[in-house]
C-alpha cells in the first residue's frame, strides 16, 4: 500500500449511498447472499438520519394484490412519453408487495383505514397507481431499516464521502475510496462488487431535499455510461415555504393561477389540467412566464377550509417543525398570495444498466435515483422505483460474488485516488466553490435554459460553464468541510456540461425536455434513450433504442378516470 | 437556518453533530466557563461552524434530547429561482 495513513476495510458487496435504493440494496444483498456474505453500506454523512429519503414524506407506489399490475406498468411508461425501462418498472411493481410486507417485518406501519385495508391515494400524472407512505414518513422509514440493517450485520459506515472508485488491472470496479466528511481520514474498500446508489444529481436548489450526490459522475469516469441527462425535475413551488402536498392539495381543489387570475393549467393540458404530472406542469409555468403572465400562483382557495389544517400541519417531521414556527405567517403564505415558480430539483441522469442494475463496467452496479430507469418518477415512484431497483442490485451483486474473483487492489490506483481526493486541500485557500456555485445555478435555474430550451441559449450556457470550469480549476479547499462541497461543485460543473450537451443532442420536445426550435415528439427519430460515454475527456452522445417488451411508448385514453373523492381527511 | 443553541443548558452529547447532514455544526473542545458540573457528558460542546451552508432540515432541533436547539425556517440562503 501507499505511504499514508488511512483505513483499509474488505468486503464483499459495497453499497455506496444510504437513501432508499442503498438501503434496499444492502438489505437484498445481506438476505439474499449466502451465510457470511460480507455487506458494507457507506453514506457522506449518517445512516437513516440524512439523505433524500430521509427528509421526503415516503410516499411509494405499491401494487397491491388486487391491482392490475399491466395497467399501472402501462401508464407509468406513457407517462414516460416511453423513456423508461419497462422490465425495470415492471419488476418493481411486481416486488412492491412483498417489500411491503418487508417493511412491516422491521416494525415499519402504513395508515389503513377502519376496515383494516390500506389507505391509498392516487398521485398527480397517473389514474390507476396508488401510493401509500410508512408512518413517520421517510425519516422513520430510513431509521427502521438502519436498525435492520444492524440487526442483519450488515457493516455500516457513517461520515464516509466516497471520491474514487477502484479499477483493478483487468478493468473491473474492485471498491472505492473515500474520505470521512469531517476528519478527512482516508479510507479504502475494496470489494468484488460495488452498487452507487448516491441519489440524482442537484444543485442545490436550497431544499432539504436536494441533497446532492456525486456517484453519477465517479460511474462516469470509470467508464460507466450515463443516460436521461436531458430530462430533468423541476417542480412548482415557492422559496418562501417548502410545500410537499401540492399533488393532494390540487386534488382537493387547489389550481395554478396566473398574474391575470386565469386558470391556466387547462389551456396547456386539456385532459389532465392542473393534475397533470410535474414536468407538464413545470412548461406551462415557464410558457406563462415567457407570455408577461407572472406572478403564477397556487390558488389554495378551492381547497375546503377544513381540510386546511391537513396542509399546515406536514407528516415529514421537519416541516411540521417548519410550518410549525412559521405560525401564522405559514397559512398566510399557503392560503394566501405567494408567488410560484418551477423550481430546478435534480437532474434525471443515472448510470446505464441492464434491468439487472448491471453497468457496463464490470463490478459496478447502479441502484435508486443514480440508475436511470426513468425519466419521469410522479409523485410516489422516485421511491418506488428506488426501493424496486436496490432490491434487484443486490440479488444481481450476489449473482455475481460466485463468478468474481478476489479483488486486487492496485497501490498505484490508490495513491492516484488519493492524491486526487486531497490534492485540492490548501491551507492558505479562499472558500470559493459556493461563488461558483451561484454563477451555476444562475445558468442552469433560469427558465430558457433549464425548461424552454433553444440551441443558442443552450450553446451560451455550455459556454458560461465552461468558463465557470476553467475558474473552479484554479481554487483549493482550506478544510475538509470545502472539499467536500468543492467536489460536489465539481460534479455539478461536469453534469451540466452533460446536461446541455444533451439537451442540445435531442431535437424534439418530450417530458421535461422542451425545444423550442423543435417543439413537437417525434418518435420516429427521438424514441430512445440519449446516452454518453467519456470519450478522452470529451463526452459522446448515442442513441439507444429502448427495448419495449409490455407496451407501447402511448396510451392515447389516457386520463384521470379515477372517483374525484376527497382524500385529505381520512387516516391519511 | 439554525439560530442558537442554549449552551448554559447543553451536556455535549453531540447528536446535534451527528445528524447534521450539512457538517454545520462541529462539536469541539467546551471553554471551562461553559462546564456545568454534573451534567455534561462529555468536554465537548456543539460550536455552529458553517451556519450559511444550513438546510433548514431540522434534524438538530428534532433529536436535541435537551430541546435545546433553535431552528428558524429562513429563506435567505436559498438560491434565485428561475
Amino acid at each position: 500500500m501507499p505511504q499514508f495513513n488511512g483505513i483499509h476495510t474488505q468486503t464483499d458487496i459495497l453499497v455506496v449511498g444510504a437513501g432508499a435504493g442503498g438501503l434496499l440494496a444492502a438489505l437484498s444483498a445481506k438476505r439474499n447472499g449466502s451465510r457470511g456474505t460480507r455487506v458494507t453500506l457507506v453514506d457522506s454523512w449518517m445512516i437513516g438520519r440524512t439523505g433524500h429519503t430521509a427528509f421526503s414524506n415516503g410516499w411509494m407506489i405499491v401494487a397491491c394484490p388486487e391491482d392490475n399490475i399491466d395497467a399501472i406498468t402501462r401508464e407509468i411508461v406513457a407517462g414516460n412519453d416511453g423513456i423508461a425501462d419497462q422490465v425495470l418498472v415492471r419488476k418493481s411493481l411486481e416486488a412492491s408487495f412483498e417489500r411491503l410486507r418487508d417493511f412491516e417485518g422491521i416494525g415499519m406501519t402504513f395508515a389503513r383505514d377502519p376496515e383494516g385495508s390500506y389507505v391509498r391515494r392516487p398521485t398527480r400524472g397517473l389514474d390507476v397507481a396508488r401510493v401509500l407512505h410508512p408512518d413517520g414518513g421517510g425519516l422513520q422509514f430510513c431509521w427502521l431499516l438502519r436498525r435492520a440493517l444492524e440487526t442483519e450485520g450488515v457493516q455500516l459506515i457513517d461520515r464516509l464521502f466516497i471520491t474514487g472508485l477502484m479499477r483493478g488491472d483487468d478493468g473491473r470496479i474492485v471498491g472505492a475510496t473515500g474520505i470521512n466528511s469531517r476528519s478527512g481520514e482516508f479510507h479504502v474498500i475494496s470489494a468484488r462488487s460495488t452498487v452507487v446508489c448516491t441519489n440524482a444529481l442537484t444543485f442545490r436548489s436550497g431544499f432539504v431535499r436536494d441533497i446532492t450526490g456525486t456517484g453519477t459522475l465517479l460511474a462516469y469516469g470509470a467508464g460507466a455510461a450515463l443516460r436521461n441527462a436531458e430530462f430533468s425535475y423541476v417542480r412548482p413551488g415557492t422559496p418562501s415555504f417548502y410545500f410537499e402536498g401540492i399533488t393532494f392539495a390540487i386534488q382537493e381543489g387547489a389550481r395554478f393561477v396566473n398574474g391575470k387570475g386565469e386558470k391556466f393549467m387547462r389551456e396547456y393540458e386539456p385532459i389532465w389540467g392542473d393534475e397533470s404530472d410535474v414536468p407538464r406542469i413545470a412548461r406551462a409555468m415557464a410558457l406563462e412566464k415567457k407570455a408577461g403572465h407572472e406572478p403564477l400562483y397556487l390558488d389554495m382557495s378551492g381547497v375546503p377550509e377544513h381540510m386546511r389544517e391537513y396542509f399546515v400541519r406536514s407528516k415529514v417531521k421537519w416541516m411540521d417543525y417548519f410550518f410549525r414556527k412559521l405560525g401564522s405567517e405559514a397559512r398566510t403564505d399557503m392560503f394566501g398570495k405567494t408567488p410560484y415558480f418551477a423550481l430546478n430539483q435534480m437532474t434525471k441522469m443515472g448510470v446505464r444498466t441492464g434491468s439487472d442494475c448491471r453497468s457496463d463496467v464490470p463490478g459496478l452496479l447502479a441502484a435508486g435515483l443514480a440508475q436511470a430507469g426513468c425519466a419521469n418518477h410522479f409523485a410516489g415512484f422516485h421511491i418506488g422505483l428506488c426501493i424496486g431497483n436496490g432490491w434487484i442490485s443486490g440479488q444481481s451483486a450476489v449473482e455475481d460474488l460466485d463468478r468474481t474473483p478476489a479483488p486486487r487492489v492496485d497501490p498505484a490506483v490508490v495513491q492516484r485516488l488519493y492524491d486526487e481526493a486531497l490534492q485540492p486541500l490548501t491551507e492558505n485557500a479562499q472558500a470559493e466553490s459556493d461563488r461558483i456555485l451561484r454563477e451555476l445555478q444562475q445558468v442552469m435555474f433560469a427558465y430558457d435554459v433549464g425548461i424552454l430550451k433553444q440551441a443558442d441559449r443552450l450553446e451560451a450556457a455550455r459556454a458560461r460553464v465552461a468558463n465557470l470550469a476553467d475558474r473552479f480549476a484554479e481554487i483549493g479547499a482550506p478544510h475538509v468541510h470545502e472539499l467536500v462541497r468543492l467536489k460536489e461543485t465539481e460534479a455539478m460543473l461536469m453534469a451540466a456540461r452533460l446536461i446541455l450537451g444533451a439537451s442540445l443532442y435531442r431535437t424534439e420536445s418530450r417530458l421535461s425536455h422542451f425545444r423550442e426550435d423543435y417543439e413537437e415528439r417525434d418518435d420516429a427519430n427521438w424514441l430512445c434513450w440519449v446516452d454518453l460515454t467519456d470519450c478522452g475527456g470529451e463526452p459522446t452522445y448515442a442513441k439507444t433504442p429502448i427495448p419495449m417488451p409490455y407496451c407501447g411508448a402511448s396510451l392515447p385514453d389516457r386520463r384521470p378516470t379515477r372517483l374525484r373523492k376527497q382524500y385529505a381527511t381520512g387516516a391519511v | 437556518m439554525i439560530e442558537k443553541i442554549e449552551m448554559e443548558k447543553c451536556t455535549g452529547c453531540g447528536i446535534c453533530d451527528i445528524v447534521c447532514p450539512a457538517d454545520v455544526i462541529h462539536m469541539e473542545p467546551a471553554p471551562e466557563t461553559n462546564r456545568v458540573a454534573g451534567l455534561r457528558l462529555s468536554n465537548l460542546a456543539p460550536v455552529i461552524k458553517f451556519r450559511e451552508h444550513c438546510i433548514t432540515c431540522f434534524n438538530c432541533e428534532i433529536f436535541c434530547p435537551e430541546k435545546i436547539v433553535d431552528v428558524h425556517p429562513s429563506v435567505k440562503n436559498r438560491p434565485r429561482p428561475w
